[in-house]
């Protein structure tokens, strides 16, 4: 019994250096001190699983929905807005969206953005912002309206990216995040683009 | 092998090899299924550091980021050692204390869902982390008691064939 708690000691320390080495060197690595969920007051934590549909159904992501009040109302807190699924069409149907006036952030990962993004959306990836910040961030600056989203839902990256954003200098009147995020899109017969941005390749809407 | 064995029946020595090549075949599956499930979270660590937090085991975020960018690599770290045969009672050690847990906050977990949702106990759903998405918590229980079982077999020793080194300290 010894021998196999000292064994089991051997492998907890060994393969606790071992990781932590592995997450410093791989790319996809966390870092261990950045606080990844600031003022963090988790959405609805038992009531809202990963098995109900997204909270907003398509195109009316109305204010009717607890989780989407409470969301609301959190951005409020917070100086950010709620963007409702209409006020989101008008946007990307506004002509000022060629001219980065208006700008829609994908607050995903490389792998959802790739697999679909609302057209011509710059990704933000929240968990590894050095890798989009520099470029995005000037562009943040000279928008007048930017609608952050990610998959919807329960989903917080966009909440979290917006005020990742606001605490880098973007103005907070200027964020908006876009709660049905793209699960509603999907279902409302929004464009989808797929691979990189503006690659013009589109993806049928989901029915 | 420098062992001394008694004369054994060969009834009694058949029975031993098959309980041999069993204790193989479970260090192996143990082994690809931990390995495959550790290296699928290290792909995705964000994915696995927001799934911890659903637990509410911890509220330092360094202490939350560090069971989420170490774990995934720990788990895959003890499934390299039960394929390889290095270790192996230390490692599925290690698979019971991060299984028994674990185990046991899905269950906490599971029953505070159902109660706010007023869902009966099998019909909970959720993504636990383990590295297979959504699953239904009953089957998820039920898979996790069986992996206790068969790490807690391997803890017992035999099926010393095709390891790299069973024991690191010295050969029983």
């Amino acid at each position: 019994v010894k021998s196999v708690l000292l064994e089991g000691l051997l492998v907890a320390f060994i393969g606790a250096v071992l990781a932590f080495a592995a997450n410093a060197l791989s790319p996809n690595g966390l870092s261990l001190t950045r606080d990844y969920f600031p003022g963090a007051e988790r959405p609805h934590p038992l009531a809202a699983p990963a098995t109900r549909p997204a909270a907003a159904t398509a195109g009316t992501n109305t204010t009717q929905n607890p989780a989407t009040e409470a969301l609301a109302a959190r951005l409020e807190a917070k100086g950010l807005h709620l963007a409702q699924g209409t006020q989101v069409q008008e946007l990307f149907h506004d002509p000022r969206r060629d001219q980065n006036l208006v700008l829609f952030i994908d607050a995903r990962n490389d792998e959802h953005y790739q697999e679909g993004h609302i057209p011509g959306a710059y990704q933000l990836d929240y968990y590894h912002p050095e890798n989009y910040l520099p470029a995005l961030l000037p562009l943040c600056q000279a928008a007048q309206q930017i609608v952050v989203y990610c998959n919807g839902g329960d989903c917080e990256d966009s909440e979290l990216a917006a005020t990742m954003l606001r605490d880098v200098g973007v103005p907070a009147e200027k964020l908006l995040v876009y709660g049905g995020g793209i699960t509603e899109c999907d279902k409302s017969g929004f464009p989808i683009e797929i691979n990189s941005r503006n690659s013009g390749k589109l993806r049928a809407a989901a029915k | 092998m420098s062992e001394v064995q008694k004369p054994e029946s060969p009834a009694r020595f058949g029975k031993q090899r098959i309980l041999d090549a069993a204790k193989i075949l479970t260090r192996w599956i143990l082994g690809a299924l931990f390995l495959y499930l550790g290296l699928k979270k290290t792909m995705h660590p964000e994915a696995f550091l927001k799934l911890v937090r659903q637990y509410d085991m911890v509220s330092n975020p360094m202490l939350l980021n560090a069971i989420a960018a170490g774990l995934p690599w720990f788990e895959t770290f003890c499934g390299l050692l039960l394929l390889t045969g290095v270790a192996v009672r230390g490692a599925a050690l290690m698979l019971l204390a991060m299984l028994i847990p674990f185990t046991l906050l899905i269950l906490k977990r599971a029953l505070a869902v159902a109660s706010a949702q007023a869902l009966a106990f099998c019909a909970v759903k959720f993504d636990c982390g383990c590295g297979m998405g959504e699953v239904l918590i009953c089957h998820k229980l039920v898979e996790n008691c069986v992996l206790m079982l068969l790490a807690g077999w391997l803890l017992t020793g035999g099926g010393r064939q095709f390891c790299a080194r069973f024991t690191v300290f010295k050969r029983a």
